[in-house]
């Protein structure tokens, strides 16, 4: 028998349509909710402009990112703006909605009185930066995310892809769902608009170093592609048949280390017992590490790393990511079925035993649910 | 003010350790749950130091980390030795009380002490447990070692960012922690509105490095629908030009611009004389002749000032910000993100605001994080009934204490 969804019987809508509030949508629809993308008519959310595309399917239906984020959900085309009645009564019972800036709980309250009208938007609805243009890097550059990463001599690299959404709609989910419970342990109730701001879900990154500033008073130095204090060796090495990931941050995971690519003349150095102290002769250190994990295999070298009870890992291409053994044995990957194409996505990255999430899933067809819905 | 009661009445025992594990019980804190972190004297949080000696001990070095002070704040600290029976004993007492377990041991660390979820569970039929270590409690990685670099490592990610000559580029000192916290206090959230709409517990399990994926979920699809994985451009897009970091007046100086529209084109062409680029395919042909172009605008502005006068225009721009600048940021003070609060042997620290809201006020933060401890003898007598004189005695045997001991 199929397991109820663990957040079966909630009713999402997403009246919003971007990258955060689809994937603060997935987490609920792939657990059970009814979520319902409430979309414009004319060419739906702006997610279905989003790359990559699905070769061989047509506009509006393309988009892969689109149909990762709307896996087990419906689709409604209908011109919120024009037809507030409408939007109303599709939210009827609502828990949720997920909103860009446009709505208040007073467009919804009298249909769905518990409602939480969630609204995700890349600086927050007040103070300075309220009204300003985002973006993933623009955002994670005021968010000191940038800074450290790349090359000594600059620019500093932005990290590639949607991350900054992806994480703001990770947040909204939390403090959406934080909301919800406190409804049903009754401890509040009534309509409430709850604000996400995705500048501040990804300060999650970096308020550590914002502590840290403040109590040196002290910029921090980049100090180049992948070097990053005060860990070191922290990394990706070349070896014979791939890509090896490293950590080395206690005294015995050093020691290890130097075991393991036969660097025993470092490994008691007393300078060398701190992270920091090694990063410092970082100019002594890097040249015999590359050298010596270049010849060897970096599955050897996981292998035995992690025999040694250090934290090493291979680092796998996009190529080499679905056929990981981890991942295979954890069906880390299910298909996705849109408009008549198959393809593999990464599933929720939680496990509940009792109430498993839905593994990959249907995408709805823009539009596809307005006679049942709309009716 | 105090931080708000939406989860009271819940109680929380928080055996994680480092970041992520404790970063998924601060948000269930800062909503109003009561989170008792559990350490050993001599297995203390990592966090607090990892490099622990005698010295460190008397400096009171446990209680300094920045970092762990900012995870663990909102919540209880108690003291229990769980290798001994008694420890054990009073673990399994306290879960028989609360409503959620949260641990981030390696794989085999609680079987071996007798308090994995097949025991807990019996303890408490009820009880929400969850389980996340780097890669999940099953599959060949189990039992891996790994830290939130080596997640993000092992997530494939770093062969996405970077230039196409650069090796795989890592993001983040540790990527894979802060991500992990955010997807625990997810899992345990659903869960826990599962448990109360059906009385049922359950066990949780959380793979970090999976927790990674879909912050790459762009070029992980490209790479499944396409066969290929997309182009590493550095700071560039494939649709969009201007796109980039570019540098401005002062010592390792820079904004992010990023125009998406012609019209934001056209009003970023008009303020900067940037002439003779036309549409956005002509940019995205010319992008190097476009880039030295709009750095030869930006080195001569000040970054912060340029970041005003380009949004003001409804162009998407930031500078670059340290660390340091954070604490100062106008729109991060105005929003009063930052709640300065004292705390033994530390002094004051800034505390970053939950990044949910309702209403212009942020969340209060009722208290700093605990010391090593600190409610060790709250917690045994309110909670678990003992007597002052039952917990000299765990504290006289070395079982609950104040201060870390070396392992001998």
């Amino acid at each position: 028998m199929e397991q109820e969804g663990a957040l079966t019987g909630l009713k999402v809508l997403d009246v919003a349509g971007t990258i955060a509030s689809g994937y603060c949508g997935k987490l609920f629809a792939d657990h059970g909710a009814d979520v319902v993308n409430v979309e414009p008519p004319d060419g739906g959310f702006p997610t279905r402009r989003e790359p990559p595309f699905i070769p061989g399917v047509a506009a509006p239906e393309s988009s892969a990112l689109h149909a990762y984020l709307s896996t087990n959900k419906h689709s409604v085309a209908l011109a919120v703006e024009s037809e507030p009645e409408r939007l109303a009564a599709l939210a009827e019972g609502c828990a949720v909605v997920l909103d860009a800036g446009r709505f208040d709980c007073g467009d919804f309250s009298t249909a769905a009185p518990d409602v939480v009208v969630s609204t995700i938007t890349w600086f927050g609805r007040h103070g300075p930066y309220a009204g300003f243009n985002g973006s993933g890097s623009v955002c994670w550059s005021l968010v000191g995310m940038v800074r450290n990463v790349g090359p000594e001599e600059g620019p500093p690299l932005v990290p590639a892809g949607c991350g900054a959404e992806i994480v703001g709609g990770l947040t909204a989910y939390i403090g959406t769902l934080g909301q919800v419970v406190a409804r049903r342990m009754g401890n509040t109730g009534g309509p409430v608009r709850l604000d996400t701001s995705i500048h501040e879900a990804n300060l999650c990154f970096t308020e550590v170093g914002g502590v840290g500033g403040y109590r040196s008073g002290r910029r921090g130095k980049r100090l180049g592609i992948n070097r990053f204090a005060p860990t070191y060796p922290l990394g990706v090495y070349a070896c014979a048949d791939g890509w090896l990931g490293v950590t080395a941050l206690t005294p015995r995971q050093w020691k290890n280390f130097c075991l393991l690519l036969a660097m025993d003349p470092y490994a008691d150095e007393p300078a060398y017992q701190t992270a920091i102290g090694r990063l410092m002769d970082y100019d002594t250190l890097e040249p015999i590490i590359r050298q010596r994990a270049l010849k060897r295999s970096a599955a050897e070298l996981v292998d035995r790393g992690q025999a040694l009870r250090i934290p090493l890992a291979p680092v796998p291409t996009m190529e080499e990511l679905f056929g990981v053994d981890q991942y295979v044995a954890r069906g880390a990957f299910a298909e996705i079925q849109c408009d008549g194409v198959a393809f593999q996505a990464p599933v929720t990255p939680f496990r509940l035993f009792a109430n498993p999430a839905a593994r990959g899933g249907r995408v709805a067809k823009l539009g596809e649910s307005n006679a049942e819905r709309l009716a | 003010m105090s931080r708000p009661g939406l989860l009271a009445g819940l109680r929380v025992v928080d055996l994680s350790m480092g970041w992520a594990g404790p970063l998924a019980a601060r948000h269930l804190a800062d909503m109003g749950a009561d989170v008792i972190k559990v350490e050993g004297c001599v297995r203390f949080d990592w966090w607090r130091g990892w490099e622990a000696t005698q010295e460190w001990i008397d400096d009171h070095g446990a209680e300094k980390n920045p970092a762990f002070n900012m995870v663990n704040r909102n919540k209880r600290d108690l003291t229990l030795d769980l290798s001994s029976p008694a420890g054990s004993d009073l673990l399994k007492r306290l879960v028989a009380i609360s409503d959620v377990v949260v641990e981030n041991y390696s794989a085999g660390v609680l079987p071996k002490l007798g308090l994995d979820y097949d025991v807990l569970s019996k303890v408490n039929p009820s009880l929400v447990m969850i389980s996340m270590p780097a890669f999940g409690t099953s599959g060949p990685w189990s039992s891996y070692r790994a830290y939130g670099s080596t997640v993000e490592q092992a997530s494939g990610l770093p062969h996405l960012s970077g230039e196409a000559d650069y090796p795989p580029t890592m993001v983040h000192v540790a990527l894979g922690d802060s991500v992990g916290g955010l997807n625990g206090a997810a899992a345990l959230l659903t869960a826990l509105y599962n448990k109360h709409r059906t009385g049922q517990g359950q066990y949780l399990d959380l793979s970090q490095s999976e927790g990674l994926f879909p912050l790459g979920a762009e070029g992980i699809l490209a790479q499944a629908v396409n066969g290929e994985p997309p182009e590493r451009l550095g700071n560039r897009s494939t649709r969009h030009a201007p796109h980039g970091v570019y540098p401005c007046v002062g010592e390792d100086e820079w904004i992010a611009i990023c125009i998406r529209s012609e019209d934001e084109w056209k009003a970023f062409a008009a303020f900067a004389e940037v002439d003779g680029f036309g549409h956005v395919d002509d940019r995205l042909g010319r992008v190097e002749e476009l880039d030295r172009a709009v750095a030869d605008f930006t080195s001569g502005q000040v970054a912060e000032v340029l970041m005003l006068e380009l949004q003001q225009r409804g162009i998407a721009a930031g500078h670059v910000s340290s660390g340091l600048e954070l604490g100062t940021d106008p729109h991060l003070v105005a929003r009063g993100f930052w709640k300065l609060m004292e705390r033994d042997h530390v002094g004051v620290l800034p505390h970053p605001a939950p990044p949910y809201r309702v209403g212009e006020e942020p969340f209060d933060i009722d208290r700093p994080a605990p010391t090593l401890g600190q409610h060790s003898r709250e917690v045994l007598t309110e909670l678990l009934g003992l007597t002052d004189a039952e917990v000299d005695d765990l504290e006289h045997r070395g079982i609950v204490g104040t201060k870390p001991r070396l392992d001998s």
